[in-house]
């Protein structure tokens, strides 16, 4: 595989420090010019900034990275530290990158924060990404990608026949059908009520919008434990309600192992969102819920939530493993019971389901260019393994509860910082943000999409994926992931803009694979 | 020459058709013959033509096939074993060199019995259990399917042995030969003065030589399409040479493994897992706690197997309930003066681990039964020799003098440093060889480990694994100089591989 291309013009911007940078092996000039920092609305006019800008500015002889973190976990600074880049504090402004929590992203970003950040500085958070995060903006987000790939006829939005059941998802899309049917309250509460008489035995889970970690979610299989939001819908002017919710569908058959739910907890980084940027990261883990499910019984949440936080305080929990299965255990399961390549399969509509939510919110995200965002994704597998969007959240825990937990997001910060600094050098909002293949270790890329083998059928080109996948770290070395220039051309705008084409993958399963 | 072996042949044939009759699965299979003999195609004046074709074309041939070569590899051999067993207990015993060794195992289940029986008189629970009262067997019943959320009091049982102590008294092992050499400065750890006879590298590699060989089978290199035609052939010769290669297919493996393990479901097994089911229903044994309280302490501690926990309890429990286990296993026989003890129905007493053999079959099957006649022929078969004293050529004894010899030869440098640190090797990788890997490398590579292992019927690529691991993190091991570090090093065995490391070590110079 050729390496990727670099921008010639964009060589002679880079500062080089310490030594040659290694990565300018390439002059292909098919990359697109730097954008322009961020959207009006969050810029400052300059000649204030210049001022505090220039006195801040690090010495050039600077050798190492500045960073600052506004979590001390270990997974983080350990990361830091083998890399020999010296901690400052946050509030000084020194640092070169900086892994802040979304407040203090976000007032970095703000109207009233005294300086706009440097060329070499870098930081976690994309400075809107409750697009994604907020449970009732994604579901936003997601309906409006839906209408727009509608309207423009994309292939993507292809529809099963009207006389098809629907099902959670609640929609006839054949392949944005992604995540169960959810509404907002109060404000939607009367297409909620429309909705729940279409099918009044159906059970619906309901979560704060703005919350996390599993606070304040209850399941209802009742209108009547909901006369609160019927009675917001009705009085008050519903945007402004404060405590607002969102209630989906819930996952009556999740699929169960061991007679239990689980959920699936996938790391994605964004590197930009103007070309869309993404990588999967193949390892991750399954969280279990401490008690047998049983669909039923709709009040314990020891059977119905896989968030931590909430199974930590069952007496049942287990802090040596935290009910946390390692994925490659799943993949080995799946394809071992349920049968050749079915875990492939799984794997790539995961995928698909992780592209379409990003692509649902691209359009909107301010793209720094300082940024990048490490997404937790939560994932539910139903019982005819079906994956279903639950959840983005921003700041996935680098809190780790186990030793297997520690050495998985130490090797995930590790994998991250690899390929969102530029090599040998300090951070750079005018690099290009194309890693070195090689640095993707377990990375695989989701965005821009790579091309596969066409003639061959989709199962072969996914079992040698699959295969690298799983095979993991050993098989770093040998690993090259396709090369990216090429593809962003091809790739123009946002939001599949056409020339989509679906294949089936031959397996018999009815079910499509979204390729491009 | 040839009537020595013709007799020969007709003596082998009376020994198995008088073994198949003593199989459970001979009934159903005289039943299906004597269909068979009702067949118009069978005519009376060609018995012998006509009756061979409609048993290949029932597929009874294979079937007949199987049952024999499972009963030649495994149980033809022990008659001849016992009446050896019995010629030496006429024989004075200090003519035979190994008969400390046998001693010591014939000791060590002594032992072992003792100590189930002295936790007995100490908890007062009778050995032979108790029926359970009516509220406990229907609450018992009613959690079969999640006995993780039976409750039970388990603070004064604890697990009879561990490997630490099985290590032990193998290190205590002393030869009887050994006392007029100087050994005074020698620290005496070291197991070559057991007079077992193990392979050296050489011999290892023409055992394995089938691992490095990448011609593939019935011309087809798709080895999903290998595996399949394989398995409608049904031939366990065939299967067991398949998993040789080390990569099965995971959808195929349960299949395989059964048809190797000559463990396929008939419907008399059916009926003897109900049956077992109900003696745990039923009557309340003290191996039952042993049985929770080690799963409780492994494999619902384990984040690979946490999820199984539920099918783990009932597996384990009816193999403490299996009489069959007692006919089937081999031990040591030698005599030794004093009390014999008692143990469990199943003779298999469970100590601090033992769920870790059976754990990795949850990623095989699905069913309870599927997966319990698995386990119970694999552990019938392989892991009783691991945690037994004897001197089988794939007991635990020959295994760890295997690895030393290895060690010696082949890393002396790892050898020197061990020595010099006053570390027994054998103490850093005991628990790998005693729980034949189970809990220590992640599934995926476990079962390939496991799939050599019965493609190659031999426990030998145990300690050779070891030492490749061993050789593998040389460089970290000879930088610290303590037990605790070393065991550091080698605690996590997630980045290790099977195939390609064992291929690697094989295949050198």
């Amino acid at each position: 595989m050729k390496p990727p291309p670099k921008s010639s013009a964009l060589k002679n911007l880079r500062p080089k420090l310490g030594g040659s940078c290694t990565s300018c092996d390439d002059d292909s000039p098919e990359v697109p010019p730097p954008l322009p920092a961020s959207p009006p609305s969050l810029t400052l006019p300059p000649p204030l900034v210049n001022f505090i800008r220039s006195r801040l500015k690090p010495p050039k002889s600077q050798k190492c990275i500045f960073y600052s973190t506004d979590w001390e976990k270990s997974a983080l600074l350990t990361n830091f530290q083998k890399r020999g880049w010296l901690q400052v504090p946050s509030f000084g402004g020194e640092w070169n990158f900086y892994w802040a929590c979304t407040q203090n992203c976000r007032y970095i970003f703000g109207i009233d924060h005294p300086y706009r950040m440097r060329s070499d500085q870098m930081i976690n958070h994309f400075p809107n990404s409750v697009e994604l995060s907020r449970k009732d903006l994604l579901i936003k987000n997601i309906k409006r990608y839906r209408k727009d790939l509608e309207r423009r006829g994309d292939p993507l939005a292809q529809t099963l026949s009207p006389d098809t059941k629907l099902g959670i998802g609640g929609t006839r899309y054949k392949h944005l059908d992604i995540i169960p049917l959810t509404f907002v309250l109060p404000a939607d509460y009367q297409l909620f009520v429309e909705a729940f008489h279409q099918n009044p035995v159906s059970t619906w889970i309901v979560k704060p919008c703005s919350k996390s970690q599993g606070v304040g979610i209850y399941l209802v299989n009742k209108l009547s434990k909901l006369k609160k939001y019927a009675y917001d819908a009705r009085t008050f002017y519903p945007a402004m309600n404060r405590d607002t919710c969102v209630i989906s569908k819930y996952i009556e058959n999740p699929l169960l192992i061991g007679g239990k739910k689980f959920d699936l907890r996938l790391f994605v980084l964004v590197t930009t969102f103007n070309p869309l940027k993404a990588y999967l990261y193949n390892e991750g883990f399954c969280r279990f819920c401490t008690e047998k499910y049983d669909q039923a019984e709709i009040d314990n949440v020891f059977m119905h939530l896989t968030n931590v936080s909430i199974q930590k305080t069952n007496e049942e929990y287990n802090s040596i493993h935290g009910g946390k299965w390692p994925l490659q255990n799943l993949w080995l399961y799946l394809d071992s019971l349920r049968g050749e390549g079915v875990s492939d399969i799984l794997w790539r509509r995961i995928s698909d389901t992780i592209r379409h939510s990003l692509d649902a919110v691209a359009p909107v995200m301010a793209n720094d260019r300082h940024c990048f965002e490490v997404y937790g994704y939560d994932i539910i597998i139903d019982n005819s393994l079906k994956p279903w969007l639950i959840e983005i959240n921003t700041s996935p825990s680098m809190h780790s509860t186990t030793t297997n937990d520690r050495s998985l997001k130490s090797r995930l910060i590790d994998n991250v910082l690899d390929v969102v600094v530029p090599p040998n050098s300090l951070p750079d909002e005018h690099w290009d943000k194309i890693p070195k293949p090689e640095l993707l270790k377990n990375f695989t890329v989701l965005m821009p999409i790579p091309h596969q083998k066409h003639s061959s059928t989709g199962a072969g080109g996914a079992t040698r994926s699959g295969g690298s996948r799983r095979k993991g770290r050993s098989s770093k070395k040998k690993k090259s992931p396709p090369a990216e220039g090429a593809e962003m051309n091809a790739r123009k705008g946002k939001g599949g803009g056409g020339g989509g084409t679906s294949t089936s993958t031959g397996t018999g399963t009815g079910k499509e694979k979204l390729r491009r | 020459m040839e009537e020595l072996q013709d007799a020969s042949i007709h003596h082998m044939t009376a020994k198995v058709i008088s073994a198949i009759k003593n199989t459970k699965c001979y009934e159903p299979l005289f039943k299906e013959l004597q269909r068979l003999v009702c067949n118009p195609a069978v005519d009376t004046h060609d018995m012998r033509n006509t009756l061979e074709d409609a048993i290949k074309g029932a597929g009874l041939e294979t079937e007949i096939r199987n049952i024999v070569y499972n009963l030649v590899r495994s149980r033809l051999t022990r008659p001849d074993e016992k009446t050896q067993a019995s010629k030496q207990n006429t024989k004075p015993t200090v003519s035979d060199p190994l008969g400390y060794l046998k001693r010591a195992g014939v000791l060590w289940d002594r032992r072992v019995r003792k100590s189930l029986n002295a936790m007995c008189t100490e908890l007062k629970v009778p050995l032979h259990g108790q029926p359970r009262i009516s509220a406990d067997r229907e609450d018992f019943m009613a959690k079969w399917n999640e006995l993780s959320n039976y409750n039970m009091d388990l603070a004064n049982y604890r697990p009879v042995y561990a490997p630490k102590d099985l290590l032990e008294v193998l290190l205590s092992l002393k030869g009887p030969a050994k006392t007029t050499e100087p050994t005074d400065h020698i620290p005496l750890w070291e197991f070559s003065h057991i007079a077992l006879p193990v392979k050296n590298l050489f011999e290892l590699r023409a055992h394995y030589a089938d691992l490095l060989r990448s011609d593939s089978y019935l011309g087809v290199p798709d080895l999903t399409i290998q595996c399949q035609r394989i398995l409608e052939a049904r031939h366990a010769p065939m299967c067991q040479q398949f998993l040789k290669k080390g990569c099965t297919p995971a959808p195929y493996r349960g299949a395989l493994w059964a048809s190797v393990l000559d463990s396929k479901l008939h419907d008399y097994d059916i009926e003897y897992w109900q049956k077992l089911r109900n003696s745990v229903w039923t009557t309340d044994h003290i191996v039952d706690k042993l049985v929770f309280k080690d799963i409780q302490l492994t494999a619902s501690n384990d984040d690979q197997y946490f999820v199984f926990e539920d099918v783990l309890y009932q597996v384990l429990l009816c193999f403490s309930r299996d009489t069959d286990i007692g006919g089937c296993v081999e031990y040591e026989a030698f005599p030794v003066k004093g009390k014999t003890y008692e143990g469990p129905p199943s003779g298999v007493v469970p100590f601090h681990g033992i769920c870790m053999f059976a754990a990795p079959f949850c990623y095989l099957y699905d069913s309870p039964v599927n997966l319990y006649y698995t386990f119970r022929a694999f552990y019938i078969r392989y892991c009783h020799r691991l945690t037994t004293i004897n001197t089988h050529p794939q007991g635990i004894v020959s295994l760890c003098l295997l690895f030393e010899k290895l060690l010696q030869t082949y890393e002396p440098q790892l050898w020197s440093h061990f020595r010099e640190l006053q570390i027994q090797p054998l103490r850093v990788v005991f628990k790998w060889l005693m729980r034949a890997f189970s809990g220590h490398l992640p599934p995926d590579q476990l079962l390939i480990l496991w799939d050599l292992i019965l493609g190659f019927d031999s426990l030998e690529i145990l300690p050779l694994f070891a030492i490749i691991i061993l050789s593998f993190r040389k460089e970290s091991i000879m930088q610290v100089a303590s037990l605790d570090s070393i065991e550091a090093i080698l605690a996590d065995l997630s980045s290790i591989k099977v195939l390609p490391l064992v291929q690697l070590a094989l295949s050198r110079d």
